[in-house]
């Protein structure tokens, strides 16, 4: 409880949807357009995992690509 | 309605918006015009087909008077008469080409929108949309005298050159799929698009992002569906940007980010060329115009009143601009595709098409992008703008005519997410498609909903960095660094080298000059009188011998 009241009450509720989401899995035949899909929870991994690495992959690309604001006004 | 465009600066401010208004008014009287030909001009031995109106034109020639309209009704603040005649004249080329029956008649309407839309990024009044301007409009002529010469090419195999379908083993049909993707910012020639629609003017902005690229995937759907390498071309188009976006400061350029990757979506679906795929590029295009417009209304309201869209100098606008902060939440929401709203019934297609088509690969990278357009459209956008941190700007909200346009737009993605079936109705191919299975909800709302889980718990955690005032490379560099950077030392080095060859032809010249005196003056050898002589005879010897020459090549 301490917890979530840390962490905030928009957060929660996301945190509480993310649950119920889970939950529902088991009262529906969910299928995808792949086989891959179908695997229990596969949707909610795959969004957690692409958001984790397309920021990771953001951040590495940071000293790659970002450089002083008036770069281009040298 | 582009003809009409050019009376408006005789009117006053207060009629001119009416004038506007009827004008758009008076162009959707063709949306019913029906399908067929109905206006063609012979000149030259050439058919121009001027207005050639079917089923795959007209859900976007709709969709283009809705943004003409909301354009108009979002800038009536704005009292400078050159953007109003840009963005009417622009708007009225775009509907224009998408009636154009045949290559040539595109080619003016193609170059038409490139020559207006230039004053919209001149319209961003400093020094940077000036250079930027510039560097737009070279790349859009450029995008049209390819259209043209294939144009030509074909014109002169074929004693016709016919806006339909063409094929890119042709060398007529390369040059016009490059053309295409000029304008449709195919990967590593979508420089312009980052490096100029941000630099235009917060009205600017919003009509520069409905009109030019979805007049390339109208044409591309037209003249290129089926084609696979669209597929290929598209997947990459919706899975680069997103990294882009991520680090990008500046909200307007994180959109034109984001545009180039629901771009991609579409080509996508070109490039599959089925009837489903076609009919979600179409509705993917129409649902995009309308939500990413809202997304770039908001931004701009929020660069009207407080004069920067960068995430480092905002936050925390929520409390005094909360109707486009509500607003730009339910554009976000839109196009990340969350159920109920238009990105979803018009994304979905295109998935299901892939699916159909067993394009596994393609499937799981566009999926991947979804979760990167709700990290980068959805969060990123209205979070930093409206929320994350206490930027302690405290700006009014947006004038009455803003929020009237975005009203309008939030409700349309709205109605189009609740009524799929009606929306359907509009597109090129009858077809049964039902988006709201109960699996394939559960499935987008899993994903949506735990990638934005990701995003809270990256930013509670404070592991997401802070964002920075920076510039981030992109294709555009290879023109604004590269080359000059190649090509300024070349000609210095071509300048130097001619300067040195120059001072030594003088130096041997000097020389022998010296040395003919030496032999005429101290040696005596062609004193006044044998000098003439000799002069002659040299003289018949040259004449002789360059006649030889003449001869012998001859």
């Amino acid at each position: 409880m301490n917890f979530l009241k840390k962490f905030g009450i928009t957060n929660s509720i996301v945190l509480f949807i993310c649950i119920i989401l889970l939950l529902l899995e088991f009262t529906v035949d969910r299928h995808g357009e792949t086989e891959l899909e179908d695997l229990l929870f596969f949707p909610a991994f795959f969004g957690f995992v692409s958001c984790i690495i397309i920021f990771k992959v953001g951040v590495a690309l940071r000293s790659v690509f970002m450089r002083d604001e008036d770069y281009y006004d040298k | 309605m582009f003809l009409g465009s050019f009376l408006i600066p005789f009117f006053p401010h207060f009629f001119r918006q009416i004038y506007m208004i009827l004008l758009i008014i008076i162009s959707a009287f063709s949306l019913t015009a029906g399908s067929g030909t109905h206006l063609t001009l012979n000149s030259m031995g050439i058919d121009f087909i001027i207005f050639h109106s079917d089923n795959l034109s007209f859900p976007f020639a709709i969709v283009f008077h809705i943004a003409a309209f909301l354009t108009v009704i979002y800038g009536i603040h704005n009292r400078d008469w050159r953007e109003n005649v840009a963005i009417t004249s622009y708007a009225g080329a775009a509907i224009a080409a998408l009636h154009a029956g045949d290559l040539f008649t595109l080619f003016v309407w193609w170059e038409a929108t490139a020559l207006t839309s230039v004053f919209l990024i001149f319209g961003g009044k400093s020094l940077r949309a000036y250079k930027s301007a510039i560097r737009y409009i070279i790349i859009q002529v450029g995008s049209g005298m390819l259209l043209l010469s294939g144009g030509i090419i074909l014109f002169h195999s074929n004693n016709e050159a016919l806006f339909q379908n063409f094929s890119i083993q042709t060398t007529s049909g390369l040059l016009i799929f490059l053309a295409f993707g000029i304008k449709a910012a195919f990967p590593f020639l979508n420089g312009w698009l980052q490096d100029s629609y941000p630099e235009a003017s917060e009205v600017g902005t919003v009509a520069l992002s409905a009109f030019t690229t979805k007049l390339a995937i109208y044409a591309l759907a037209r003249s290129f569906a089926g084609t696979e390498i669209l597929i290929i071309i598209g997947a990459l188009m919706t899975f680069f940007p997103i990294f882009f976006a991520v680090i990008e400061n500046d909200l307007r350029r994180v959109l034109t980010y984001s545009l180039n990757n629901q771009l991609g979506f579409m080509v996508v679906a070109v490039g599959i060329g089925s009837e489903l795929a076609i009919n979600g590029a179409v509705a993917h295009a129409f649902a995009h115009i309308i939500y990413k417009g809202l997304l770039f209304m908001s931004m701009g309201a929020v660069l009207y009143r407080v004069g920067t869209c960068k995430a480092s100098e905002l936050g925390g606008l929520f409390k005094h601009m909360p109707i486009t902060a509500i607003c730009s939440i339910i554009g976000a929401i839109s196009i990340s595709a969350f159920p109920l709203f238009s990105g979803f019934v018009a994304k979905s297609l295109i998935m299901s098409s892939l699916g159909y088509e067993g394009l596994t690969f393609i499937y799981f990278m566009l999926l991947f992008a979804s979760a990167g357009v709700l990290h980068h459209s959805g969060i990123k956008i209205p979070f930093f703008a409206f929320f994350a941190h206490e930027s302690g700007l405290k700006p009014n909200e947006a004038p009455i005519n803003m929020i009237i346009a975005m009203l309008i737009s939030a409700l349309l993605c709205i109605l189009i997410g609740i009524f799929p079936s009606i929306f359907y109705q509009i597109l090129p191919y009858k077809i049964d498609y039902q988006p709201y299975d109960f699996s394939h909800v559960l499935s987008q709302l899993q994903l949506l909903t735990f990638a934005a889980f990701a995003f809270i718990c990256l930013w509670f955690f404070k592991i997401y960095p802070p964002e920075l005032n920076s510039t981030v490379l992109n294709s555009d560099w290879f023109y604004r660094r590269m080359i000059p950077g190649v090509i300024k030392p070349l000609i210095l080095g071509i300048i130097d080298l001619n300067k040195k060859v120059v001072e030594i032809i003088f130096k041997y010249f000097i020389n022998f000059e010296k040395f003919v005196s030496d032999l005429m003056f101290k040696n005596r050898i062609f004193d006044r009188e044998t000098g003439y002589d000799t002069l002659i005879l040299v003289q018949v010897f040259c004449v002789i011998l360059f006649y030889l020459l003449i001869v012998q090549f001859i």
